[in-house]
């Protein structure tokens, strides 16, 4: 895959991971409108701090990190991922097993912030130039200090 | 060991004779048989004994053989994190060396807690004399690190000394005097399944580590040999230690007293069934073990738990300072003392949310070790390969589909907690490469420095001189 193709990829799972988390919250708000933990970082629960609020909210600003990762692949999918662990670590209630269901619905979240995760890393792959490289004209690249090959 | 030469990379290699190696891997994946008591009650006397001699063969054995084949393919610093960028390239390689790295600052910080937690329980002192004592622990084994491998493997043998004497004393008494039955009942629970569950969890982690070691090879001699000697050997050695003590365990304990078997205090583990056996001596000196095992498993860890980051650093993938080497001793002092540090503030505070991204970043990095291996095998046919696993490549698949699945399985078992403390650790992984990697750009594979092997599959002038030291 091109350099080009792999920033697309970034920004179409970084995009359906937001679609899947905002999905997810607006199904979860037609089921079980107070659906989440009631405090959050000291934070009281309301609606924009529900479980709904925050798959809605997390989401759009999933949506926003994977358009931009069609521009820029690494910082889209650095903020998609970031906010997906935002997301988790609201689910994370040590011994709060009633809140596994909420942990479902971070599950396509999850997985596709990490597929992002993983085109924005080939892309950056692909883009950069590492040390070691032989200097085409002009380039400034050169072998690592000491390396051994 | 001697001390010898150092290798281009300021590493200074070490002559480590082999049953210093032995020593090295039993306390990376044994270091006596506590936190096995938990296993007993929940999964049944009977069927815990059974899951210490089955589940090697399932479990560590594997990873013991692909470690060693892998080991001495490409006995490199940075051990598992050069394997899996060799089989998968640079982004695995960074994913699997960031992920076991970050599992292993949080986790080595545990064993000098459950060291504290014992003294702390005898002494009853409080929680400033304890901080002091916990970072007087950290200062002298980070010391004794940054010092070299030489005296790093002297103390273990000197704490692995103390941690099995009473082990040997505990289980001759506990076998001879103890009333309890080792078969009845086999299960812990009416289910099979609900036995098999609880146990597996803990004895998973009992029989990791077996990759550890290989994260020493810039500064062992000989290592493609060496290692692979060392996990041989050191493997049925930690079988055959947890068998015996926990079946002396479970005997001491008394008749029917498995189910009260538990640590963290209320219940029976080695120290209190010392007790019954061997009245306050034996009880005491079991006190020092547990002390000790808790004290060798950090400074084990400590030692390979920092070498990834140091050689990540070499290939321009980290913070140029973990790359830093001792000019006298030839150790990665700064990748050791920036762990160290990080275990000396996370044992002053509740850590224990960390602990749980644990299970899941090493389980990931191992199935990626299971998947180079393999890849490696049907990419790279002839590398040189001092120790192959006597396996054709489709028999090695299925071997290393078995651990694969029960790490998979081990995602999932843990509780609620750890699978999500899990799922946020393994995202850090592309977050953390897409920072590094903008910031210092990386290396070829061409150019990498301390590679044993080029990309072609020959020998480096540097792999030469590890070959030559064979000798």
């Amino acid at each position: 895959m091109t350099v080009n193709s792999l920033g697309r990829w970034t920004g179409i799972c970084g995009v359906l991971a937001g679609i899947a988390a905002i999905a997810g919250g607006l199904y979860a708000r037609s089921v079980q409108p107070v659906f989440g933990i009631p405090g959050f970082f000291g934070l009281q629960w309301d609606l924009a701090f529900s479980g709904v609020g925050m798959l809605v909210g997390i989401g759009i600003v999933m949506v926003v990190g994977g358009l931009l990762s069609f521009k820029w692949p690494s910082l889209g999918a650095v903020i998609v991922n970031v906010v997906a662990m935002v997301g988790l670590a609201y689910v994370f209630d040590r011994g709060q097993y009633r809140w596994l269901p909420l942990l479902y619905y971070w599950a396509a979240p999850w997985v596709l912030a990490w597929l992002a995760g993983i085109f924005a890393g080939y892309a950056l792959h692909a883009r950069v130039e590492p040390h070691g490289k032989v200097a085409s004209a002009g380039g400034q690249s050169g072998p690592a200090p000491g390396a051994a090959a | 060991m001697t001390t010898a030469t150092l290798n281009n990379q300021g590493l200074k290699r070490v002559r480590m004779r082999l049953i210093t190696a032995v020593i090295v891997v039993f306390t990376l994946t044994c270091s006596g048989s506590f936190g096995m008591e938990d296993v007993i009650s929940s999964s049944g006397p009977g069927f815990t004994l059974l899951l210490i001699i089955v589940l090697p063969f399932l479990w560590s054995w594997p990873m013991a053989f692909v470690s060693s084949e892998l080991g001495a393919a490409i006995p490199e610093a940075g051990g598992l994190y050069r394997w899996i960028r060799r089989g998968l390239g640079e982004y695995w390689g960074f994913q699997g060396g960031w992920w076991w790295t970050l599992s292993l600052w949080v986790d080595s910080a545990v064993y000098v807690a459950l060291a504290l937690d014992y003294l702390q329980n005898k002494y009853e002192f409080d929680g400033t004399t304890r901080a002091i004592i916990g970072i007087a622990i950290i200062a002298l084994f980070t010391f004794i690190n940054i010092r070299g491998l030489d005296l790093t493997g002297w103390s273990l043998t000197l704490i692995q000394i103390g941690v099995m004497v009473p082990f040997v004393i505990f289980t001759i008494m506990g076998i001879a005097k103890g009333s309890g039955s080792p078969t009845e009942p086999f299960l812990g629970t009416d289910s099979f399944w609900t036995s098999l569950n609880l146990g597996l969890a803990i004895m998973m982690w009992m029989y990791s580590g077996y990759e550890s070691m290989s994260t020493l090879a810039g500064e062992i001699e000989n290592p493609q040999r060496v290692i692979p000697r060392a996990l041989m050997i050191g493997t049925p050695l930690v079988i055959i230690t947890y068998f015996f003590t926990v079946l002396a365990g479970i005997m001491a304990a008394g008749d029917g007293n498995w189910a009260n078997m538990w640590t963290g205090g209320g219940g029976i583990d080695f120290v209190e069934a010392a007790k019954i056996v061997g009245g306050n001596t034996l009880a005491y000196l079991m006190l020092i073990s547990a002390i000790l095992s808790n004290v060798g498993l950090y400074a084990g860890y400590l030692a390979t738990g920092s070498r990834p980051s140091f050689q990540m650093s070499r290939d321009r993938l980290f913070p140029k300072f973990f790359g830093a080497t001792h000019k006298s001793w030839g150790t990665p002092w700064a990748a050791i003392l920036v762990m160290a540090v990080i275990n000396a503030v996370l044992i002053n505070f509740e850590f224990d949310a960390l602990i749980t991204i644990d299970v899941f970043l090493l389980m990931f990095a191992y199935i990626l070790i299971f998947v180079s291996v393999i890849v490696l095998r049907r990419r790279e046919p002839d590398l040189p390969r001092p120790f192959r696993v006597p396996l054709p490549t489709w028999a090695l698949t299925i071997v290393v589909a078995i651990p694969s699945a029960i790490a998979v399985i081990a995602l999932f078992i843990n509780g609620v907690d750890w699978l999500i403390g899990g799922l946020i650790g393994i995202l850090t992984g592309p977050v953390a490469y897409l920072i590094f990697k903008s910031a210092y750009r990386g290396v070829t594979d061409e150019a990498l420095e301390g590679a044993t092997v080029t990309p072609n599959g020959q020998l480096t002038e540097f792999g030469a001189e590890v070959e030559g030291g064979r000798a």
